[in-house]
């Protein structure tokens, strides 16, 4: 059998977001990395081909060719072998994850915004920027506070799923845009939970402690 | 006129910082490492190792010590380096050091003061069920009259409110509110709150929009 193939740069968050969801999941994937700087690779017409967008990362498992992150995680968690606890089977457990991962797709971009903008010096004015992303921080505090009184410890539910792997880049990054992790102890709390998974691993500004 | 100054700052909810975690706090204006070893035993540090001024609340802890994020230079409890990855044979000299604050837990929360500290720590005798911690882009006592006068918001009226030192009590819905006082900034304050007795953890969840509604209206001063 075939691994799927991962499109991949290692700076990314999404990139990261998808290798976390493979390690976690167990499922093997063979990484082609893309050159997106300097060489914009993905703006190059044989990535285009693949992947008519234009972006990072990219997911191929045989005649499966995903291009939309949420969709590679749902992908990753439901053909690996330790994946599928990431996937409620339940109705209600289904609907908060769908939310919660709806969040991490919209609200919470605002972080994946402040860090490139951070660190790729774009010249976009940072400041509506960290508002947003200190907002979507606010949110799933409040949450992670609520569900951590009443004894579950991810943003849906006791278990880590989609949603929560989802989530996780953003606040590991932060400092990178210089939102520093002082005000989010619940947040703080609920990292330690996702580092400790079978699995878990590690990117540029993500330390690894060894 | 200001409140007094304390010797004692709340600075967390004690059940917030787990064995084996460090976190950054500020404790009158000065960047401080809180970090518990594995045994539990909670550690205040001045926020920046000897070697490369790098924060030691983004390091890691290993048993009894705290490691630096950048190179690894290890610190036991007393603040004192005693390994160095990079020359691991080396007999640290006892100059590389890590000035120390003094941290304790009481009454629920994490105190950190400058020194030894002095004066006594909050002893409730009742059991404490934690709520949460409040952190808002607001003057500390900006917060506390709103929090003294109003509670948290939609809850009813508050009965009573009193300051005990850093702490300021209140009763409001039936329970009696205990907050940790915790200035972050000269516009930023932290509320550690806690409420006497046994409060149900359903009870406690429900709570949790009436906090997130306070910090809106203390930020639109309103």
């Amino acid at each position: 059998m075939t691994r799927p193939v991962l499109w991949n740069y290692d700076l990314d968050d999404a990139s990261y977001t998808v290798r976390l969801m493979a390690s976690l999941a167990g499922v093997d994937v063979d990484l082609r990395a893309v050159d997106v700087y300097p060489g914009a690779e993905h703006h190059s017409p044989g990535y285009l081909a693949r992947h008519p967008l234009g972006r990072v990362p990219l997911l191929e498992d045989g005649v499966v060719q995903l291009r939309q992150v949420p969709a590679m995680l749902t992908h990753l968690a439901r053909t690996g072998p330790r994946g599928t606890g990431f996937l409620p089977a339940d109705p209600v457990g289904t609907a908060a994850v769908e939310d919660w991962l709806a969040f991490a797709f919209r609200d919470w971009l605002a972080l994946s915004a402040a860090r490139s903008a951070s660190i790729f010096g774009d010249g976009v004015d940072l400041d509506p920027l960290r508002a947003a992303a200190i907002a979507a921080l606010r949110v799933a505090e409040d949450r992670l506070v609520a569900q951590s009184l009443l004894g579950s410890g991810f943003v849906a539910g006791s278990a880590a799923s989609v949603a929560d792997i989802a989530l996780f880049p953003g606040f590991a990054l932060s400092r990178d845009s210089n939102i520093d992790h002082d005000a989010f102890p619940a947040l703080r709390n609920w990292a330690r939970r996702i580092r400790a998974l079978e699995g878990f691993v590690t990117m540029p500004g993500i330390p690894d402690y060894h | 006129m200001p409140p007094p100054p304390v010797a004692w700052t709340p600075v967390a909810l004690a059940a917030d910082l787990q064995p084996g975690a460090a976190a950054g706090v500020v404790v009158d204006g000065a960047e401080v490492a809180i970090w518990r070893d594995t045994a539990g035993t909670p550690h205040a540090w001045e926020d920046r190792c000897p070697h490369r001024g790098m924060k030691l609340s983004f390091g890691f802890v290993r048993g009894e010590r705290l490691a630096c994020l950048y190179h690894g230079w290890e610190y036991d409890g007393g603040g004192q380096c005693r390994y160095i990855p990079a020359h691991p044979d080396l007999d640290v000299p006892a100059s590389i050091c890590v000035n120390r604050y003094s941290a304790a837990d009481a009454a629920g929360l994490l105190w950190v003061a400058s020194g030894t500290g002095s004066g006594d720590l909050p002893d409730p005798g009742d059991p404490l069920s934690p709520l949460r911690s409040l952190f808002i882009d607001a003057p500390l006592g900006e917060v506390l009259n709103r929090l003294a006068a109003d509670g948290l918001p939609g809850l009813g009226p508050v009965v009573e409110s009193a300051e005990d030192g850093p702490l300021l009590n209140f009763d409001q819905a039936g329970h009696r509110f205990v907050v940790g006082r915790h200035p972050t900034g000269p516009s930023g304050t932290a509320l550690h709150i806690l409420l006497k007795g046994e409060v149900s953890a359903e009870a406690r969840a429900a709570m949790i929009p009436a906090t997130a509604e306070l910090r809106r209206l203390a930020e639109a001063g309103r």
